[in-house]
């Protein structure tokens, strides 16, 4: 019996020990593969310089952008057969200004900033697009905290903290301002008015700075909220009012590009076809229902509003 | 292997513990810091290349914006900052869609054969990591693709040294292994001091069932309670068996007052001492319960011990008792089984048979008598065995000359119900048998009294008108002539013939007695100046010695005398001539009697007669010269007076010495002893001391 008891207590301490050097035999080492480190060569950055340029005004991040755009780019070269590229301006000053140095071909901006390229660059509207809901036009809106008691309507905004999109942005502050002037409030009713900060993402970042507080009220597009969807809690804001209707974003030519290629690129944007579900994928992720014709003259009202707002903003 | 494993047997208790744990705790440490170490660096390199992920993600998704904007400074800043923050980072690099390098941290030239370290890979769109062998070490290679929905911008590549981490691992294992050790060292020590506790008090029972066995019963394994019941429960019971008892745990001593006793359970099913507080302070581990066990066991087993010694003392003594009892009765006393087989027998019973106590024990009576006799004791014994009558019966036994008479008793012996044996007692009843006869003989003598008393009364008259004829004849013859010659013959021995008769009277009693107080030295004094000459004829001296203190007795005067006279003329009919007499008187102690002695330097009396000597009619001298009368009148008168008569012949030494040598013939003498009463006192059943009578016969 004791021996018994013996043989089992060594079969178990052989069991222990082999189990221990099976692990400890189990090393972490991988498959590796051999690369030489010291033959090295020195690299040089390859850019497509003759492509043409397509640059959306950078309201949102690059990277909506992008994927907004890229497959619209895409069918645009695959349909003209032209290079077309897309760049990614920092700002709205810079998209303006990268029009002027003929760096942006194909510009598809706000109605405001497309009003200063043409009038500063001379650039040419050729299409407009028509927004989700149907309209050409688009408005903005003005947004507060749902649980702020201290706003309830468009007067309690005095002296409160205001946060635009930009200087530049039409729906993001322009229409927006307009709307303060006709409800008469100027911007010295208040207690300041600040832009959102950085490049790109900027009407997300006055909804988040509403609902974080860094803001009493903010001004964006409308169809923004849907976009921060996932990064903001929808139920914390409330839209105060929305601004009057404005034709909707535009697509410019820059001066000296070549009518022929204007137009080939302006055929196939109004090829786009909603019913199509290739189109329409399209449309859906550059947020459009679909693209109209356009010329300059669609966006006189917005110069006129320019020059009203500067007016009523000098008085 | 075999004398291996005894090897390990012999070892003590404490090494073995402290092998086996040791062995037990080495293994495990060792075992444990392999797969420690073996977890560690396994999660080591997990969390490494989850950091490189991590990293190369993030790299991947700050690379976006500047990708889509084509700012190559800001992709260069983002690679450098990666690696500066990271000093484990060897290289990082940002590639396009065509596998061509944007941006990189080397320094000089970008080592082109990593762009073919995923070549076979179908496209790098996903996340990928390699392990790279080069000349600066080992590197992990992450590679994450920049991409925004499915549309990939580029690819990020970063570059880990493997060597920090190896380090690490290294650090980890020495740490566990450190640890381990530490550990291991400290759970010796522990397991050292456990059972060195554990040992020693495995020690401490050994050493007291060692003490046990040399026969200390006195041992304490189990430590005393630092508090005990009654002052715990502040109890006041003193006549509690457990009160006071400082050795003993109060749930082992029975009978305890403690109204949460005992440790059986209760009615609802709890052990009652089980949730008292004082079991709760006082109970210990198993080796404490052991040891109290122990402890009590010792204690009982000390007390039982000692109960059986005085046990077996008592039966021992009343063994010897027994057997003394048994041994100085002059009895025989035997008993038999139920097979006749002797289980006892005294020592009369082996004195008798000139046997010891070992030749009878387990024998059977054919085994110790003839054959004639065992077979007639077996039928006689099974007889009792089989009905349960006891026997009684007396046996004569010839030894030599003499009869010895026993009177044998066999009882039948019961245990639990049924004979289990029988006893056999048998007495020696000679004497018995001797006073019988005697008793018999005196009856006769008594018949034979009265009878010649009632002829000699009828006798007495005629004898005495034929006396006194004869005289009133003698009276009228002649003086000289033959009438009166004849008729003094005739007066002669009518004379003789009433001397007869006055003693056949006397010796039936049936003369009147007077009692008045008598001096004995004077009555003996009387006596011996009426003989005094006569046996000075014969030169037979009297000697006396008197006790002048002996007070007067109420007694018969004459016949007092007529005792005197005859044992006087028994001395002088036994000396003859050339004799000495001695008679004495003595006070006896207490002052209850008188003694008197007659003792003579004659013939002595024959021992086959001295039983006979006061019978009447027994003499021992020719016809004419005695009646046979004399004894057995004195013996008839002492008794009379409420005394009794001895003789002892040969004569004491003690009794010859006073006599003078010279003259004296060479008989054996003899001593007659008379003890008499004082007044109104019934003579002792003792002997005089003073006669010193130790075994005298009579």
């Amino acid at each position: 019996m004791k021996a018994f008891f013996l043989f089992r207590i060594k079969i178990l301490f052989c069991i222990f020990l082999a189990a221990a050097c099976l692990l400890a035999a189990c090393n972490q080492d991988e498959p590796t593969r051999r690369v030489d480190l010291s033959e090295r060569k020195q690299i040089r950055t390859q850019r497509e310089l003759d492509s043409l340029t397509y640059a959306c005004l950078p309201q949102y991040s690059h990277r909506v952008s992008f994927s907004r755009h890229h497959q619209l780019v895409e069918y645009l070269a695959e349909k003209t057969g032209l290079p077309i590229r897309q760049v990614f301006p920092d700002s709205f000053e810079a998209h303006a200004k990268m029009v002027g140095e003929g760096k942006i071909d194909i510009s598809f901006s706000n109605p405001l900033v497309y009003t200063r390229i043409a009038d500063t660059y001379q650039a040419r509207a050729f299409a407009r697009i028509v927004e989700k809901n149907g309209s050409p036009t688009f408005r903005g809106q003005i947004i507060c905290r749902a649980d702020n008691k201290a706003i309830q309507n468009l007067r309690d905004c005095r002296n409160k903290r205001w946060m635009a999109v930009a200087p530049t942005s039409a729906a993001g502050y322009l229409f927006a301002l307009d709307h303060f002037l006709a409800h008469g409030i100027t911007k010295n009713d208040f207690r300041g008015i600040t832009f959102a900060p950085g490049p790109g993402g900027k009407q997300e970042k006055v909804v988040q700075a509403v609902y974080l507080g860094e803001a009493d009220i903010g001004s964006i597009r409308e169809g923004t909220l849907d976009l921060v969807r996932d990064q903001v809690e929808l139920d914390a804001i409330r839209v105060l009012a929305n601004t009057r209707q404005y034709p909707s974003w535009v697509y410019a030519a820059r001066k000296e590009l070549d009518p022929d290629v204007v137009e080939r690129i302006k055929q196939a944007l109004l090829e786009l076809d909603p019913n199509q579900p290739a189109h329409r994928r399209i449309l859906e992720l550059a947020h459009f229902q679909s693209i109209i014709p356009a010329e300059d003259a669609d966006f006189d009202p917005i110069r006129r509003l320019t020059d009203e707002v500067e007016v009523k903003s000098v008085e | 292997m075999n004398k291996r494993i005894f090897s390990i047997q012999r070892l003590k208790i404490k090494t073995k513990f402290h092998l086996a744990l040791s062995a037990v705790i080495l293994c495990l440490g060792l075992v444990l810091g392999i797969i420690g170490t073996h977890i560690a660096a396994t999660e080591l390199i997990r969390e490494n290349k989850e950091r490189g992920k991590v990293l190369a993600s993030n790299l991947a998704y700050r690379s976006e914006e500047p990708l889509l904007a084509m700012d190559f400074l800001r992709l260069k800043n983002l690679v450098d900052e990666v690696q500066k923050a990271n000093p484990d980072l060897r290289y990082a690099f940002i590639l396009d869609p065509a596998g061509r390098v944007l941006v990189h941290t080397f320094e000089q030239g970008f080592p082109v054969q990593l762009l073919d370290v995923y070549t076979g890979q179908t496209s790098v769109n996903q996340f990928s990591s390699m392990l790279l062998l080069t000349d600066q070490g080992k590197i992990y290679d992450f590679a994450a693709p920049v991409q925004i929905k499915a549309d990939q911008l580029g690819t990020v590549r970063i570059g880990m040294h493997r060597k920090r981490l190896e380090e690490m691992i290294k650090w980890l294992s020495l740490w566990i292994f450190g640890l381990t050790a530490g550990t291991t060292i400290l759970a010796l020590a522990v397991a050292s001091w456990f059972s060195s506790r554990f040992t020693n008090r495995i020690k401490a029972l050994t050493d007291s069932a060692n003490e046990m066995v040399k026969g200390n019963l006195s041992v304490y394994s189990a430590p005393e309670p630092k508090r005990h019941c009654w002052e715990i429960n502040n109890c006041q019971a003193v006549s509690c068996p457990a009160y006071g008892d400082t050795r003993r745990r109060c749930w082992y001593i029975t009978g305890t007052l403690c109204p949460f006793y005992h440790l059986n359970q209760d009615e609802e099913g709890d052990f009652n001492c089980l949730n008292c507080k004082v079991y709760q302070e006082n109970a210990g581990d198993e080796i404490q319960e052991l040891a109290e066990a122990f402890d009590y066991m010792a204690m009982t087993l000390d007390q039982r011990i000692k109960q059986t010694q005085q046990a077996e003392k008592e039966l021992s003594r009343q063994k010897e008792v027994l057997r003394t009892t048994l041994d100085v009765t002059p009895d025989m006393v035997a008993l038999q089984d139920e097979s006749l087989v002797y289980q006892a027998a005294n020592k009369a019973f082996c004195s008798y048979f000139q046997l010891t106590e070992a030749d009878i024990l387990g024998k059977t009576d054919f085994d110790i008598f003839s054959e004639y006799q065992a077979d007639q004791n077996y039928h006689e014994d099974m007889q009792i065995l089989m009905t349960g009558k006891p026997l009684s019966k007396e046996i004569s036994v010839s030894q030599g000359d003499t009869e010895i008479w026993f009177h044998i008793l066999k009882v039948p012996v019961y245990t639990e119900g049924r004979i289990s044996g029988l006893l056999l007692t048998a007495r020696d009843i000679s004497v018995i048998k001797q006073y019988q006869e005697r008793l018999v003989q005196s009856q006769k003598m008594e018949d034979l009294g009265r009878l010649a008393g009632g002829v000699a009364h009828e006798i007495n008259t005629p004898l005495g008108i034929i006396l006194g004829y004869a005289q009133m004849l003698l009276e009228d013859v002649e003086p000289d002539s033959q009438m009166a010659a004849d008729i003094q013959v005739i007066e002669k021995q009518t004379k003789i013939c009433s001397n007869i008769v006055s003693d056949l009277l006397g010796f039936s009693r049936q003369n009147q007695t007077t009692k008045t107080e008598v001096n004995i030295n004077e009555s003996i004094e009387e006596v011996i100046s009426l003989v005094e000459h006569t046996f000075g004829l014969s030169r037979v001296q009297i000697l006396t010695d008197f006790d002048p203190n002996i007070p007067d007795i109420d007694g018969d005067k004459d016949k007092l005398k007529q005792v005197w006279m005859n044992l006087l003329n028994n001395a002088f009919d036994a000396i003859q001539q050339d004799g000495y007499i001695r008679i004495t008187t003595k006070l006896c102690a207490h002052r209850r009697r008188v003694a008197i002695t007659v003792t003579d330097t004659g013939a002595g009396i024959k021992q086959e007669i001295l039983n006979k000597i006061f019978d009447p009619f027994f003499s021992t001298k020719p016809v004419g010269k005695g009646t046979g009368l004399g004894l057995s009148v004195t013996f008839g008168i002492i008794k009379d007076h409420g005394g009794r008569i001895n003789v002892l012949s040969p004569a004491p030494k003690e009794y010859i010495k006073e006599i003078p040598n010279e003259g004296r013939p060479a008989g054996p003498g003899t001593v007659f002893l008379v003890e008499l009463p004082l007044w109104y006192m019934e003579l002792p059943e003792e002997e005089c001391e003073e006669l010193g009578l130790g075994g005298a016969q009579s």
